[in-house]
């Protein structure tokens, strides 16, 4: 994004750039900044419904309308790239009139159902309404009645009604996810959104659709009815479905996620996010480990960290060779800082493995093969010592590991569990978020937040440190696993002391080469989307 | 045989055995009968009164069949329903604390009845006999405990009540009741010093701490009571505001504030909101007694001179306790009259009155008095 | 003296500040009204006028028109329940006492509709925003009935059928009145009390909301 001048200076325009002035103030903007861009950057506020920033702009919804000094009729700003000495005028009557009646176009077929309508609270059109007309209806005929809950896809339902024919549904299919599923049919005031003949709405990116529809016509219908837009909160995180760490925001509301939008990040997702992705909310509070588990019994963090320390203890007096540590590309680089310190600078462990979930699918557009959201943070962290998992089946058959400490479940046990005899080990401490067959399998569980619950940080497949932040309260008596590690530290002799994991975070960013230059970011207010702007 | 003879002869007049026995009777009489059953009656008469003063039905609901009576059984349905409620206790109360305090406002109010003459003296052996005044050998007091330190006793006790109210507001783990704990005791405490000194002109006009002293020392004729001379009147006027200030009732109900502000038993039901509310009327009956001892001429009965010359004594007794009754019963009525009356004082105006009105009149009372029995002696 | 402080002048003269005649006098009142009717219960003949008590559950007082009482959910005309489960009312609750779930119906002509409408009427101050902010007059709080007293808390937790019970069928049309309803004032006012009376009888009379001449209403989703 162009970086915004301060307006009204209008230094000598360089050979890349142009003035242009916006409502009397004159402004410089880089050569073939689109028109509609430019006057919203020096907060001209034009109204736009058809424009997205990240795709093509076919200027069809004309809501963006705005005057320019020597054309005869209005020109759609979206349309128009800036040029040298161009003078603009967003605001004068004309302007509004043009922008008012606009909007009374759309509206005219509206069904105003806005009281069933999930899209209410975010809508683009209400919020033009209440911004630029505000005026009661003159349509005292019969509306044009079209389908309504036409089911398009496997994740989205459509309401034709609703539809302003803006086109950027179509846009996103056929630019983003390169698959053209969706069409206009008919003309005039029947024509309708709709899949194009035997195709249906089932792209790996078709939720991004419901994103940039300015109305509510198209809805998930994963989050259809479930929640009023106002009621829900957004907190910025990254989503941790895969390697490429698409930027979210979590949206939830009484320590209930409710859904994941897609975050603006230019240099990652730009826009957009996938389908999968979407969904890995789901398994946030599934089968929870909420109590630690001492012996196959829920007991009090104090009685099984004393545990899980006496278990360590006794294999480490032996020998510090008997032991190996599990690091888990799931967790973020804070935990696993705050094991590798605990593991090879304190305990003196040698053995280390990497553990994480299978590879999946993957396009070239956004998915990763790498299902996990830091693999390159645990290598880096593990740095030469760790192994694969099939080290660690070897390393247990062979019987030279006597205690393993686990962070993080998920795939340690791999596709065949049979191949890691689990059995042969006197201590198997496991910081687990969820229940499986490793959580039951070990001696002392202690249960760790899941990643909408901590603060941290991830490092995606470009190796870019992002942060991740707490959307919900942990669940049941869950602990952060830097928290977790830091007090079973404490308990074999080694001094962690670390109260927040920004204090985790600035340790390892000074140790680790590849976190160098990551910020940890300003604490920020979780935002209600009650009192925030218009989606889509 | 003998030991018989030796148990039987503890019990004769004078002996220890006889000691006792009379005063656990007359404990038993005025402490567990007397006073709570005055004291739940009055829970009654006072809504019945109220209802008569302000042009109502009054309590009419509580009826036996058709036994009705006024409605004087709302007083036997509260009691059931303070025993059979639930007993709730707050999950963070101070456990111990929290069952103590409604004893301790209990108990004092029950204890201070110790030093109240409620009758003329039983003459033991002649009870059947005429037996004029101060000529009986074998006389037993209506007074559980004749003290030396007499009214002195009264204060103690009746200070230890301002206990309950804080305790009851502390242990509650309630920032309501914490607060109302701290009105009762701020407002308990400054109204004590005011009591005292109203009380202390009318020591120095009887030379005596001990009540059964002062009513003899007034006579049958009510121009003979304590309350006549311009120094006792305005001494019982400042005893009056004082006592009921004690007792927590409007206009001074501060503390408690029964339907706007919340009071330290806010967290207590059942039989324990039971004992607050019935040590709040004892407190009445109690500090009313102590009042008719003090100001109106005790059990004397008026205008009849010489009754002790010509009944026999157990009649002369009863005359006299029935006296003490009916005083002490109108009194209740009279205060209920002024809680039926007045609008709440504010809690500063409340302190004002307390330290800078009452206080100060009463020590002027003291040296006024002081200064002239100096003079007519 | 403390910050925001107000002094208020206090009365004058001695009389007044020494509150003891006015005591006096207020008690002399009292003990009067106390004699009179004594004396008349005692003889029986004690002046019924002017007792001011209302027996309450044989006597009630009549309520004025706008009492906001117990919770109702107003019918569609096929019986249906009107509300639409648009969060309107648990957004704006301060109390927090609506419990909406919505639900989606196979029934094309209602799109959602609550599965669940629960009001836990200890929870509620009553204030009416609820009633207020429907969109759809599916909530009313115009019963005239008080919240029943119930031995559980979860009684007071009233359900959807036990709201709906309650109900009467709404003449308004859903979704509103017509395009022109603020521009004819005349018609609005006369037409648009809510008779809280015909309805608090509990016969057939429907309030008589009128939908003003002229324009025909717009259609509307749910009428479609």
């Amino acid at each position: 994004m162009a970086e915004s001048p301060v307006p009204g200076s209008a230094p000598a325009p360089a050979a890349d750039t142009v003035t242009v002035t916006v409502d009397g103030h004159a402004h410089t903007f880089p050569k073939g900044t689109n028109l509609l861009e430019a006057c919203n950057q020096v907060g001209a506020n034009v109204p736009f419904f058809c424009y997205h920033a990240g795709l093509s702009s076919p200027a069809v919804c004309r809501q963006c309308l705005v005057d320019v000094k020597g054309q005869p009729k209005p020109v759609p700003s979206c349309y128009t790239p800036v040029a040298d000495k161009m003078e603009v005028t967003t605001n004068s009557a004309k302007v509004l009139d043009i922008r008012r009646q606009m909007l009374e176009f759309t509206l005219l077929n509206h069904p105003i159902d806005c009281p069933i309508c999930d899209k209410a609270g975010e809508c683009t059109l209400q919020k033009h309404y209440f911004d630029w007309d505000g005026k009661f209806s003159r349509n005292d005929g019969i509306k044009v009645h079209k389908d309504k809950v036409v089911d398009i896809g496997k994740h989205i339902v459509l309401d034709q009604e609703r539809c302003i024919l803006c086109t950027r549904c179509i846009r996103v299919c056929d630019e983003v996810a390169k698959s053209p599923d969706l069409v206009m049919a008919n003309r005039g005031d029947h024509e309708v959104l709709t899949t194009a003949p035997g195709r249906s709405l089932d792209n790996p990116y078709s939720l991004n659709t419901v994103d940039v529809c300015p109305v509510g016509a198209l809805t998930s219908k994963d989050f259809r009815f479930a929640m009023r837009a106002w009621e829900l909160v957004a907190t910025p995180s990254v989503c941790p479905g895969c390697a490429t760490g698409c930027n979210i925001e979590v949206h939830a509301s009484r320590d209930t996620v409710y859904r994941l939008v897609p975050r603006i990040n230019p240099a990652v997702n730009k826009h957009w996010m996938c389908d999968e992705g979407r969904f890995t909310y789901k398994t946030v509070r599934q089968s929870r480990v909420v109590a630690p588990i001492s012996g196959g019994q829920a007991v009090e963090w104090d009685r099984a960290l004393d545990d899980a320390a006496a278990g360590l203890k006794a294999v480490l007096d032996r020998s510090p060779l008997g032991v190996g540590v599990v690091l888990s590309a799931q967790s973020t680089n804070e935990d696993l800082h705050a094991l590798a310190r605990l593991a090879f600078d304190h305990l003196g462990v040698q053995k280390a493995y990497v553990a994480g979930k299978d590879e999946g699918w993957h396009d070239d557009i956004l998915v990763s093969a790498d299902k996990n959201p830091n693999t390159a943070g645990a290598k880096a962290i593990g740095g030469g010592r760790l192994r694969s998992l099939a080290d660690l089946s070897r390393d247990l058959k062979a019987g030279s590991l006597v205690a393993l400490l686990v962070l993080g479940e998920e795939g340690v046990l791999g596709a065949d569990p049979a191949t890691m005899p689990l059995d042969k080990l006197d201590t198997l401490v496991v910081l687990a978020c969820h229940h499986n067959d490793l959580v039951d399998a070990a001696k002392v569980v202690l249960p760790l937040t899941a990643w909408a619950e901590s603060d941290g940080t991830f490092t995606n497949k470009l190796g870019m440190v992002q942060r991740i932040r707490a959307a919900l309260a942990p669940a049941g008596d869950s602990l952060p696993g830097w928290e977790a590690l830091s007090h079973l530290a404490r308990r074999l002799g080694a001094t962690m002391e670390f109260t927040t994991a920004k204090q985790v975070f600035i340790e390892a960013r000074d140790k680790h080469p590849f976190m160098r230059g990551a910020d940890w970011g300003r604490p920020i207010l979780p935002v209600q989307l009650r009192f925030a702007n218009s989606r889509g | 045989m003998h030991m018989w003879e030796t148990i039987k002869g503890s019990f004769e007049y004078g002996h220890p055995g006889f000691t006792g026995l009379s005063a656990l009777i007359k404990i038993v009489y005025l402490m567990l009968a007397f006073g709570p059953g005055l004291a739940s009656i009055l829970t009654w008469m006072e809504r019945r009164q109220s209802s008569l003063m302000q042009d109502r039905l009054g309590p009419n609901r509580a009826n036996i069949g058709r036994f009705k009576a006024w409605g004087i059984t709302h007083f036997l349905a509260d009691a059931l329903k303070f025993m059979v409620k639930e007993d709730f206790v707050p999950v963070k109360a101070h456990k111990f604390l929290f069952a103590l305090a409604p004893v301790l406002a209990l108990a004092p109010a029950l204890i201070v009845a110790a030093i109240i003459p409620f009758g003329a003296p039983l003459c033991w052996g002649h009870l059947t006999e005429i037996v004029p005044t101060g000529t009986c050998g074998q006389a037993v007091d209506l007074q559980i405990a004749r003290l030396d330190v007499g009214i002195l006793f009264y204060f103690a006790i009746s200070s230890l009540s301002v206990y309950g109210a804080t305790l009851a507001g502390w242990s509650s783990y309630n920032k309501w009741a914490m607060m109302g704990g701290l009105r009762a005791s701020s407002q308990m405490m400054s109204y004590e010093v005011t009591m005292g000194m109203a009380v202390l002109s009318m020591f120095l006009i009887y030379g005596t701490l001990e009540p059964g002293a002062m009513v003899a020392q007034q006579g049958y004729w009510p121009w003979q009571w304590g309350i006549w001379g311009i120094p006792t009147a305005l001494s019982f006027f400042l005893f009056l505001t004082a006592a009921i200030a004690e007792t927590k009732r409007t206009p001074f109900d501060i503390p408690e504030g029964e339907p706007e502000i919340i009071g330290y038993f806010v967290e207590y039901s059942g039989l324990r909101f039971g004992m607050f509310f019935l040590g709040e009327f004892i407190e009445i009956v109690f500090s009313s007694a102590l009042m008719v001892t003090i100001f109106l001429g005790g059990w004397h009965l008026p205008f009849l001179d010489g009754l002790a010359d010509r009944v026999p004594n157990i009649a002369f007794v009863l005359i006299t306790h029935g006296a003490w009754i009916v005083k002490v019963f109108l009194f209740t009525g009279f205060q209920l009259l002024i809680r039926w009356s007045l609008p709440r004082f504010r809690s500063d105006q409340l302190m004002q009155l307390g330290w800078q009105r009452l206080l100060p009149v009463s020590i002027a009372n003291v040296l006024i008095t002081a200064g002239w029995i100096l003079y007519s002696r | 003296m403390a910050v925001g402080v107000k002094v208020v002048a206090r009365p004058g003269s001695l009389k007044q500040q020494m509150y003891l005649p006015a005591i006096a006098e207020g008690m002399g009142v009292t003990f009067r009204h106390f004699i009179k009717n004594f004396v008349g219960n005692v003889t029986g003949n004690r002046d019924k006028t002017d007792i001011v008590t209302i027996e309450y559950p044989e006597q009630k007082k009549k309520y004025p028109e706008r009492f906001r009482g117990l919770h109702r959910l107003m019918l569609r005309d096929d019986g249906q329940v009107r509300c639409v489960a648009c969060m309107m009312c648990p957004t704006v609750c301060p109390a927090h006492c609506i419990t909406i779930v919505p639900e989606e119906t196979a029934d094309g002509r209602i799109e959602k509709r609550p599965k669940l409408f629960e009001i836990d009427e200890l929870r509620c101050v009553v204030c009416g925003l609820c009633a207020e902010a429907c969109p759809c007059d599916a909530i009313r709080m115009d019963t005239g009935e008080h919240a029943k007293p119930t031995y559980r808390r979860a009684d007071a937790v009233l359900d959807k059928e036990e709201l709906m019970s309650r109900g009467i069928k709404s003449v308004a049309v859903q979704g509103g009145v017509g395009a022109f309803w603020r521009e004819k004032p005349e018609v609005a006012n006369t037409g648009q009390v809510q008779s809280a009376n015909g309805s608090r009888s509990g016969a057939d009379t429907v309030p008589a909301q009128i939908v003003p001449e002229g324009p025909p209403a717009g259609p509307v989703v749910a009428a479609k």
